[in-house]
């Protein structure tokens, strides 16, 4: 079957190209990374969520200064408590920092308010090692000139303040965001420092954010191997390690939506190669251990921590396997899980019925479609009418998503898990990976879905 | 006595949000009502995952996706499309069109625009710039706008009008159950106590059941008299009401504790002409009972409240009442009125009261610092009971990271015996953990 219009759709009938049926054979992407319908009950967020709350949030030791009226910032702060983990849990997303631009600001300009902004919070908080400041949208309209500003504080405080022009009607979904921070961090962070020493086997990981220490089931496993990690690509990092990061051998690069632009960039200016990776599942855990092992020629202790990582694991998957073999899974994420995890599902048995993305460009419906199986639905940034269509038409046994679409499956009696903060993860890597088999168990045969009236 | 407004630039750890929530949460009270919001992709996903995280709960909020074309050209395409789109696929009864600093700044006439829509739904403006006030004069605009634009006078009824403000389901319940047992007849604006807390049924409803209905607020223009709960959030339709179809109006204050909701009660009382009957009687009786047996836990324990104005100053009274001495009383929005609310209380308790308005938590924890208080009471974002090893009971909004703030009430004598409990609890648990 080619494209298709839900039923729900019928009035906004552009639909139809975000909408696939996969038929095998066939090579046809859905339509992506274009403006969303106005009224069409989007589920996405904005360019400033993607630059401050995914890419440039994580790192933790810079004050965050939000330039905008008081809301934006609000909702960035925490983050929740188990999101982006850091060890420095004392200062980082437990501050929030805005400008709160009232009404004269906008008329008069909010350049002096920032100004004075930055010296006021760096002033109460002088460990830091750097101001990060997000333009929020009426920035961006009453034309504040930050990089001035943000330049001219810098010099008084003496820490780097970086301006991120990031204002949230720019672009058409969180996408644009991470591209820009990806642009600022690498133009005015990455090469300003140079580490103590450098080893043959130094790599950063890219596009890991650290969602309830996903970083710190992964990093070992690197470690184990003899490499070293110079820096993370913004989990736990601080603004010296992305300074550094070009000291790097290679870059392992594993949310491929929001970071190819600054693995392209470090390649060209320092001749630092890249390698994507799934760090989801057995064997796409193994796999991206090989590859990078094969880098370095350390194949053999690539293949020892493989193999006392998976015995570890094994007792607890079989179980999983048994317990969740032939459930029909239904995957909405910002992209590239969406794709990491039809392999994940495919190796616990499950069924993958459908897949969309939020912010997913051609090259991840183009995995997309490729991995997922005959008659599914491929659905690019679903709205939430759309969504409900799914839920009550194909009656998933699981719903993977975001805290926005948590209590909509709930709603209507569907068993779910939160992909994007996770429930009890962390769920990357081979640990993980018993944690998320274990948290779909657990709401897949949760005793509570019996009880509802009228659940067929 | 001091009375501090932040000076500082910087906001840090605010206590306040924007406008835009706030008139969200109003509409998101009324039966079949969507708020369509005109800005970018973030003012619509920020705040539904505010509400879902806070509420346990699905929301719907549409948006008009204003691109960068929108920021050169206008946004008005965008609103017509997306005020088409909606009616066409979800057939709601109301759109509440919400500005953001966006479209405001944009300059827009969305009025205008609304004006020239001919659709089978009704159609109301809500002016909410973000660098205008907080999500409280959100609210307090929102709902001046529906009974401004929908209310009418066709003939006078036995009802009276109820504005609840930023309340929670389990509040507007409680308030409803008291008016039942009272007989009384009421408009609720607007009532989230189904939409914000709607059962587990299967199948579900199209739109969540109960909800102010458009013929309630249509007949607010007609009725015995209107109480703002809150008279920051709720007050502005009141006074409309008052001014344009003179109905009589009662501001605040918000029923929290005795003292308090023995006015509301009296105040209903005197607007339909019946007594305050037995079993309400028999309520109070029981919170009295609990302040009293939980006295030597909770006497003169210094509080900080931190919350939105009406519920800090209702709270404020509340603690007084069970012997505790409200050290400082908090909102993060702007309010002289908060400030002569809570100038009130001090005078005629005798406390000293520091009194914070428009302040943020990083002002908060300076002034919790400096007076040293045994409890605070704030919403999630209240760590500063962490750093400073006191006991910390949450309230206000927004609350996730306890279950069940928003089911349970802290408005009436019911309310006060849930506030009896978290406080005393919150004092125990902290007494045994330290």
């Amino acid at each position: 079957m080619p494209l298709t219009l839900l039923e729900c759709d019928i009035p906004i009938p552009e639909r139809e190209k975000h909408t696939y049926i996969k038929k095998s054979g066939e090579c046809i992407i859905p339509m992506c990374n274009v403006q969303t319908t106005p009224g069409d009950l989007t589920e996405r967020g904005c360019t400033f969520a993607g630059c401050m709350g995914v890419v440039g949030g994580p790192v933790k030791d810079v004050i965050h200064l939000v330039h905008g009226p008081i809301g934006c910032a609000y909702y960035t702060w925490g983050g929740g408590r188990r999101q982006n983990l850091s060890d420095n849990p004392e200062f980082h997303r437990k501050y929030c920092f805005s400008t709160n631009m009232q009404e004269a600001n906008i008329i008069f300009g909010g350049e002096q308010k920032l100004h004075k902004a930055i010296l006021e919070a760096y002033e109460r908080f002088p460990d830091v090692n750097g101001v990060f400041v997000y333009a929020t949208c009426v920035i961006g309209l009453i034309g504040d000139d930050i990089n001035n500003v943000c330049k001219q504080a810098s010099k008084e405080i003496g820490v780097p303040v970086i301006p991120f022009s990031c204002e949230g009607f720019r672009g058409v979904s969180q996408s644009l965001g991470h591209h820009i921070a990806n642009d600022v961090i690498f133009e005015r962070i990455i090469g300003t420092k140079e580490p103590d020493e450098v080893t043959p086997y130094d790599i950063n990981i890219i596009g890991e954010y650290n969602i309830q220490g996903d970083l710190w089931v992964i990093a070992p496993l690197f470690e184990a191997m003899g490499l070293r990690i110079l820096c993370t690509f913004t989990g736990n990092s601080s603004i010296d390690d992305l300074a550094m990061a070009h000291r790097a051998k290679l870059n392992v690069m594993h949310c491929q939506r929001s970071t190819p632009y600054i693995c392209q960039l470090m390649e060209e200016k320092y001749e630092l190669p890249y390698m994507p990776v799934s760090l989801f599942g057995v064997d796409q855990t193994s796999k991206a251990l090989r590859d990078v092992a094969s880098f370095f020629g350390l194949e053999e202790q690539a293949e020892m921590v493989i193999e006392s990582e998976v015995a570890k694991i094994l007792p607890q998957m079989e179980y999983y396997k048994e317990k969740l073999k032939g459930k029909r899974v239904f995957i909405y994420q910002g992209a590239p899980r969406a794709w990491h995890w039809i392999k994940l599902m495919d190796e616990l048995g499950m069924q993958v019925i459908g897949a969309a993305t939020t912010f997913g460009h051609t090259d991840d419906y183009e995995k997309i479609v490729e991995r997922i199986g005959d008659g599914a639905l491929v659905i690019d940034n679903p709205n939430s009418l759309e969504l409900k269509e799914i839920l009550v038409k194909y009656k998933p046994d699981l719903f993977i998503s975001g805290l926005k679409e948590k209590f909509l499956a709930h709603k209507h009696g569907v068993p779910f898990v939160n992909g994007h903060a996770y429930e009890n993860g962390p769920y990357a890597a081979y640990s993980g990976f018993v944690n998320f088999a274990r948290d779909m168990d657990m709401t897949i045969n949760h005793p509570a879905w019996k009880l509802i009236e009228g659940r067929t | 006595m001091t009375q501090t407004k932040t000076e500082r630039s910087v906001t840090i750890n605010p206590g306040m949000l924007c406008q835009p929530i706030g008139a969200m949460q109003a509409v998101l009270g009324v039966h079949a009502a969507i708020p369509l919001v005109h800005g970018s992709q973030g003012c619509a996903a920020y705040p539904m995952r505010m509400f879902n995280r806070h509420f346990a709960e699905p929301v719907e909020i549409a948006l008009s996706s204003l691109g960068e074309d929108a920021a050169v050209f206008g946004g008005a395409d965008n609103l017509v499309k997306g005020v088409h789109a909606l009616t066409s696929r979800r057939h709601p009864e109301l759109i509440a069109v919400i500005t953001t600093c966006l479209s405001e700044t944009i300059g827009d006439d969305i009025d205008g625009i609304l004006r020239k829509i001919d659709l089978p739904v009704a159609l109301v403006p809500m002016h909410t710039p973000s660098y205008v006030g907080s999500h409280v004069t959100g609210y307090d605009n929102a709902v001046k706008a529906l009974v401004s634009q929908l209310a009418e006078q066709t003939g006078p009824t036995d009802k009276i009008n109820i504005t609840v403000g930023l309340l929670n389901p389990g509040d507007i319940r409680e308030l409803k159950s008291m008016l039942e047992v009272m007989r009384v007849k009421a408009n609720i604006l607007t009532d989230i106590s189904e939409t914000l807390d709607a059962p587990l049924r299967l199948p579900r409803p199209s739109f969540p059941t109960g909800g102010t209905t458009l013929k309630e607020i249509a007949d607010t223009a007609n009725s015995l008299g209107s109480i703002a709960l809150c008279k920051h959030a709720g007050g502005g339709a009141v006074t409309y009401l008052a001014n344009k179809h003179k109905v009589p109006m009662i501001l605040g204050a918000t029923p929290i504790g005795v003292a308090n909701t023995d006015a509301l009660l009296e105040n209903v009382s005197q607007l339909v002409g019946r007594p305050v009957p037995e079993q309400l009687r028999r309520d109070r009786g029981r919170l009295i009972d609990a302040m009293i047996d939980v006295q030597f836990k909770v006497v003169s324990k210094k509080v900080a409240i931190f919350a939105d104005p009406d519920v800090a100053s209702g709270m404020a009274r509340f603690v007084h009442e069970l012997g505790m001495e409200p050290s400082i009383v908090a909102t993060g929005t702007a309010s002289k009125e908060f400030v002569k609310d809570v100038q009130a209380i001090a005078s005629q308790t005798g406390h000293e009261i520091e009194i914070l308005q428009g302040c943020d938590l990083y002002g908060l924890h300076e002034a919790v610092k400096a007076a040293g208080v045994d409890l605070l009471m704030a919403n999630t974002h209240g760590s500063i009971a962490d750093d400073e090893k006191i006991a910390f009971a949450r309230i206000g909004f927004p609350v996730y990271d306890r279950v069940g703030y928003q089911r349970r009430t802290i408005i009436g004598f019911n309310g006060g015996i849930n506030l009896v409990d978290l406080i005393a609890n919150s004092i125990l648990e902290h007494g045994d953990a330290s």
